[in-house]
């Protein structure tokens, strides 16, 4: 019997959560990431649209604004990014990496035939992730030295952490790899035209303050043929799925990120970030607006839809 | 696959004389009965009959109507609209026409979608936009030859009418057969793409895939029925096609002879079954009605 209660408040969570979800928890508007590091933050680059607002977390701020908090959130959580990302999916982050990572296959060599070399740009890549995954699977399961990737991050702090990572890689790997500091939505000057076999960018786009930019700039950086791929969190389909996980994200999350890293405020942005999120659908509408291909549906949910991959190709001329 | 409960308009338009004639004189219809998803290719309008004739003369070159957005979803089939886009979009069926060229070596496999790739133009990377793979492949394969059977069908019976009659059955078997044909090219690989369409994550779309075909066959067959034997004829020719297909895959015969007359057997059985079937219907009725009769000589008001 004792179960019975906790059955019950789930269900009132679920009808609840879609009637008073958004006033229940929105944050009071004068909170502010007090636990920045303001020394670190990279000096802001303004374009065109940098005063216009965009959302951070349940908030509503300038594109500017967005960046620098962004960046604050990620420099406090750095150190103990892959920690907190264990706790947060209890591990399963693991099982959706290593699945995006295969499922793109980068490397991969028609049998008999002569590899040839591909460049992977790593978004938001800081920590290395991805990045040393598409490594060892094209170095030493497809057997294909000559794939490079490029790490790039807006965040100085999590370039670190990934710099400071890739020191145990085997030393062919880490020729193969390269760092950059830039912003996705103007790779200008830094990432050439048309140059790039695979756009990666994983739990990293719900961050952007401009979306479409950033899709842009992925689809002018790609070779024709190349492929655009995106792990991000997404909407989960099941209603009861979404009720615990929408009690398990905004209840425990910000409080294992108080308790595990100190920092209350980031881990809230994270989890609002994530409700902000567009769903599935929308979000394959800005990758073809952005004048991508996609094939089937377009996207493939994990885990219910917690999280989602999503991708687009590059049509050839 | 839905119950045979079209709207009032479809149902109304079925009894008409403008259905049967439409359905007389468009054998090219391919369009699938009215219940069927809309996102089959049908090639009614979008592949004109000599586009298919083009592709089974030239099987170098397949192609299928393509879609470039999301694929749009009619519940209802209808002659009098244009059809429903298929179901691949522009740069997957052009990397999946490029692969399928490569199946009968390297089988429904990442390898020939590599080599797929590479001849048509793109770099190794654009096969994982994929998002099934091999499987993606073996779905070319059966919309593929699932598009073609109309215009062989419009082909295969166009003596009917001018002193040449078919029964149903018989226009049936033949285009069982007919497909069965389209899968010459690849049997050497059929086997374990039966395999990989078993495989847990691919049996609802396999299930499907098999529901349509014989949905296009027996409609294509020209039977019209909208009573139980909606059902009982879909199942028949889902059971017979699989099954010859599995046969057609060990067999060693020339010109697959033997898969021929096993085809021939299962369907002498199946129309053996359903006269056992309707002589039982036809017992039980009988029986029924004389229990009425006896209870109400008895006095009973019923």
């Amino acid at each position: 019997m004792a179960s019975r209660p906790g059955l019950r408040s789930i269900a009132a969570a679920s009808t609840s959560a879609s009637r008073t979800f958004a006033p229940r928890f929105v944050p009071p508007t004068s909170r502010s990431f007090a636990s920045t590091h303001p020394a670190s933050r990279p000096t802001t680059t303004t374009n065109d649209t940098s005063d216009r607002p965009t959302s951070f977390g349940f908030e509503t701020v300038t594109e500017s604004e967005k960046r620098e908090r962004v960046a604050g959130v990620f420099s406090s959580v750095a150190d103990s990014y892959d920690r907190m990302n264990d706790m947060m999916s209890l591990g399963v982050h693991r099982l959706w990496k290593d699945h995006y990572v295969s499922s793109l296959n980068p490397g991969y060599t028609p049998p008999g035939q002569a590899a040839r070399p591909q460049h992977i740009l790593d978004i938001a890549g800081g920590t290395g992730d991805i990045a040393f995954r598409h490594l060892h699977t094209a170095h030493v399961l497809n057997r294909n030295p000559d794939v490079r990737v490029t790490i790039s991050d807006i965040n100085p702090d999590m370039l670190e952490v990934g710099k400071k990572r890739s020191s145990i890689l085997p030393a062919s790997q880490q020729a193969a790899l390269s760092f950059l500091q830039a912003n996705a939505e103007d790779l200008t000057g830094k990432v050439a035209d048309n140059s790039m076999d695979l756009y990666t960018v994983a739990f990293g786009i719900r961050n952007f303050s401009n979306m479409p930019a950033a899709l842009q700039e992925a689809h002018r950086v790609l070779k024709p043929g190349g492929v655009f791929a995106c792990l991000e969190f997404s909407k989960v389909g099941n209603a009861l799925l979404d009720s615990v996980y929408k009690r398990w994200s905004f209840g425990a999350i910000p409080m294992i990120g108080h308790l595990v890293a100190g920092d209350r405020d980031s881990y809230q942005y994270l989890v609002e970030s994530i409700e902000n999120f567009p769903s599935q659908e929308d979000f394959r509408q800005l990758i073809l607006d952005a004048g991508f291909g996609v094939a089937g549906q377009g996207y493939e949910d994990l885990t219910g839809g917690i999280a989602a991959i999503h991708r687009g190709i590059k049509p050839l001329a | 696959m839905h119950p045979p409960t079209p709207s009032s308009g479809a149902l109304r338009r079925l009894g008409t004389q403008r259905w049967t004639t439409a359905a007389k004189t468009s054998r090219q219809c391919a369009a699938i009965h009215m219940t069927t998803r809309a996102t089959v290719p049908s090639t009614k309008q979008t592949l004109p009959s000599h586009a298919v004739r083009a592709a089974v003369a030239a099987p170098s070159s397949p192609t299928l109507p393509t879609v470039t957005q999301t694929a749009q979803r009619r519940t209802f089939h209808s002659t009098d609209h244009p059809p429903p886009p298929g179901p691949f979009g522009a740069t997957e069926s052009a990397l999946l026409a490029a692969a399928y060229q490569h199946v009968p070596e390297h089988g429904f496999s990442s390898a020939a979608l590599a080599f797929g790739a590479r001849d048509a133009g793109f770099p190794d990377i654009s096969t994982s936009v994929l998002p099934d793979g091999e499987f993606g492949l073996i779905r070319w394969h059966l919309e593929l030859r699932k598009a073609e059977l109309a215009g062989r069908a419009e082909e295969m019976f166009v003596g009917e009418g001018k002193g040449k009659e078919y029964k149903i059955p018989e226009k049936i078997e033949m285009l069982i057969w007919e497909r069965l044909t389209g899968n010459k090219e690849v049997i050497g690989q059929w086997q374990q793409a039966l395999a990989i369409m078993a495989s847990p994550t691919n049996v609802p779309v396999s299930i499907k895939h098999l529901a349509e075909l014989a949905d296009e066959i027996v409609y294509l067959s020209g039977d019209k029925a909208v009573d139980p034997s909606w059902y009982s004829s879909r199942a028949g020719v889902s059971a017979i096609y699989a099954s010859t297909e599995l046969f057609m895959t060990s067999d060693k015969s020339e010109g697959f002879t033997d898969t021929r007359q096993f085809l021939r057997r299962r369907m002498e059985e199946a129309r053996g079954v359903k006269g056992a079937l309707g002589n039982v219907g036809q017992w039980v009725g009988f029986s029924a009605m004389g229990a009425l009769n006896v209870a109400r000589s008895w006095g009973v008001r019923v």
